[in-house]
């Protein structure tokens, strides 16, 4: 406790310089800013954004990537409330309730509440965060290649099942992620593997370029297919601060989506995505009257963003100390951090622990700036949507180009992207859902590393994998979560929560 | 049903069709990409192991999609519009080709208004000012803000800024 004690003041110190805290705020800022724009995602909006970073040290850089996070999170709520336009999976929810809120005229109350809701979150997940890391980065520090190994498995089983569509699709995207990763040199031989001999590919496809191609630019051409249909609310925003009755309603769901959305944000494979619907089908089961949703019931808001925050954050969890990033997001702020010099996994927190600690308290910080500026700042945000789309998308594309270029100032990177778009799109017309691909793009190198490394150690007997109880344990979980997929009563829940 | 339709073997689900057959394409071009790559021994894996299995996986699942696509009625392949890919596509080309020859007072406009041709509500001179507002605003905050190394224009053995 007097640890966990010490360890937050050291974060808070840092986080709390005037750099820092400048640095959070102008990152929660623009993320929002981005992320307000109807169709743009956190992946897009971070990707975007990564080259603002590049001048400072890496813990302030770091502290607005997350700021960046938070805000393209939090925008994508608003334009969901607003516009009935969720910016991500994750907000596809809140547009279920908060966008009727928003028809009555009470669109203020509902970004009011999203926002205390979020903030309540934030602090709750901020301390899980800090008091789950020991324990947790002592447990990695025990795990072998074999157990890293295993476990990613898992994660990617779970991304199979959490992906919606067909289990088939998912696992195929996984698989194309995982070939993906092996396009370059090969670390331990030298030898080059599927370039073609373009040097453009010997050292392999940047996760920027993959991330923003396969989703950011890939989702800019589903959005020219269809001429552009606003449902802006044009009703008064209202009161911002929502009333005595509405926080009564509320305080329930933010406390009950605050737990769920926790819980289920640490699960490796992306298990964030599930808490908003999960709050949700809590919040309308628990209701006394049920049917009140779907017409504007502000719990059904206040449960499922609450749970959405809280999932964002404790998403950080398996990335900060078993260096495994649970979702596509989490490989991207992986992809940052190395740009800035920092491998995540059980070692930074003692290695580069003002780095560690600093980053979770900025994660406080930033919930606590969003909840100051946003607010009052609705008005600048609702003016944003009235640019119509046949401008923004140039515009997007502009910043785009040269945020991937500025990565490794490399042309050859921006054709790749504008190839990836292409696949993209193709792949998004198939049928296929392009997250689960980059997840295992990005688990694909740490796999294939720490699989060649522990056939290795066991002078390559396969069965180190099962032999090793924690490994077998592992790999067993997986194949029960990918059992368990198939079967039918699970295949129909899995539908309904995704079509709610 | 009528049974002449029950009979003839037909494309019942013809997005997963479509989709099975492109698994099988990436599957095969990565088995011969992987081709001359060293398997390994049982001691050390080779680097040829994870791209062959990976490949030899997504081929046997593009099968499946295929045969499953067959039996079972699914999606439609839907409208696959041109404009917008190609335009896109085409900008970010521009922008690639250009912001190192040129610079980025060239390929900044080229991309907003080769790609802005892709939306069928677009306005070319509205597009034009907005093309140059944004490539100027890019300029000052990206180089002169944040001081990153992009060049800005640049004309062959006259002028490099």
């Amino acid at each position: 406790m007097t640890d966990l004690l010490a360890n937050l003041a050291l974060g808070f110190s840092t986080a709390l310089s005037l750099q820092n805290v400048f640095l959070a705020f102008i990152g929660c800022l623009v993320g929002t800013l981005i992320g307000v724009l109807p169709g743009i995602g956190p992946i897009a909006t971070i990707t975007m954004l990564l080259p603002i970073t590049f001048g400072f040290d890496p813990v302030g850089a770091l502290i607005m990537l997350a700021g960046i996070y938070y805000g393209a999170q939090y925008g994508g709520s608003t334009t969901a409330i607003l516009v009935n336009i969720p910016g991500e999976v994750t907000a596809i929810v809140t547009t279920l309730d908060g966008h009727q809120m928003a028809r009555q005229g009470r669109a203020g109350a509902a970004l009011g509440i999203a926002a205390i809701g979020s903030f309540f979150a934030g602090c709750v997940a901020t301390i899980v965060i800090a008091a789950l890391a020991a324990p947790l980065v002592k447990l990695a520090l025990l795990f072998g290649p074999a157990e890293y190994f295993s476990l990613m498995v898992l994660g990617l089983a779970f991304a199979v099942v959490l992906a919606r569509g067909s289990v088939p699709k998912a696992l195929a995207m996984i698989l194309i992620g995982l070939l993906l990763s092996t396009v370059g040199t090969d670390l331990e031989t030298g030898a080059e593997r599927l370039t073609f001999d373009l040097t453009a590919l010997t050292s392999g496809i940047d996760f920027a370029v993959l991330a923003m191609g396969v989703i950011g630019f890939a989702e800019v051409l589903k959005n020219l297919e269809t001429p552009e249909l606003r449902d802006l609310a044009k009703q008064p925003i209202g009161r911002l601060l929502p009333g005595r009755e509405d926080l009564k309603r509320s305080a329930g769901p933010i406390v009950r989506g605050t737990l769920v959305g926790t819980a289920l944000g640490i699960i490796p494979g992306n298990g964030a995505v599930l808490g908003p619907f999960a709050s949700y089908a809590l919040e309308k089961k628990l209701a006394k009257e049920p049917e009140r949703f779907g017409k504007g019931a502000i719990e059904g808001v206040a449960g499922p963003e609450s749970a959405n925050n809280a999932g964002a954050q404790s998403s950080f969890i398996p990335l900060l100390t078993l260096g495994i990033p649970p979702n596509a997001v989490m490989a991207l702020m992986v992809g940052a951090m190395t740009i800035h010099g920092i491998v995540p996994g059980p070692l930074v927190m003692t290695k580069n622990a003002t780095l560690f600690w600093g980053m979770i308290a900025s994660m406080w910080v930033g919930n606590l700036m969003l909840l100051i500026i946003n607010l009052p700042l609705v008005g600048i945000w609702v003016k944003f949507l009235d640019v119509p789309y046949r401008l923004m998308y140039p515009a997007i594309l502009v910043f785009s180009c040269i945020g991937i270029y500025s990565v490794n100032n490399s042309p050859s990177d921006v054709l790749l992207t504008g190839i990836f778009a292409v696949v993209g799109y193709a792949l998004l017309k198939l049928g296929f859902e392009t997250a689960p691909l980059l997840l295992g793009y990005v688990l694909g190198r740490l796999m294939e590393e720490n699989l060649r490394r522990a056939l290795l150690l066991a002078r390559g007997h396969f069965t180190t994998f099962v032999e090793r109880p924690v490994s077998a344990g592992l790999l067993g979980a997986a194949l029960i979560v990918l059992a368990a997929a198939i079967l039918p009563s699970v295949r129909r829940g899995r539908a309904e929560v995704f079509t709610e | 049903m009528p049974p002449e339709t029950e009979r003839r073997l037909a494309i019942r689900a013809p997005q997963n069709f479509v989709g099975g057959l492109a698994l099988i394409a990436v599957g095969v071009v990565g088995l011969l990409a992987a081709r001359e790559l060293d398997t390994g021994r049982f001691f050390a894996v080779g680097p040829a192991l994870l791209p062959r299995g990976v490949s030899f996986l997504l081929g046997v699942l593009g099968l499946g999609l295929v045969a499953a696509s067959l039996l079972r009625d699914g999606d439609p392949l839907g409208r696959w519009p041109l404009r917008g890919p190609i335009f896109v596509f085409l900008g970010v080309a521009a922008f690639a080709l250009s912001v190192r020859t040129a610079g980025l007072a060239v390929a900044g406009p080229l991309v907003a208004m080769v790609s802005g041709a892709g939306s069928p509500q677009t306005r070319p001179r509205e597009l034009i000012v907005f093309a140059i507002l944004v490539t100027a605003l890019c300029i000052g905050l990206f180089r002169y803000v944040l001081h990153l190394p992009i060049p800005i224009l640049i004309v062959p053995g006259v002028l490099v800024l």
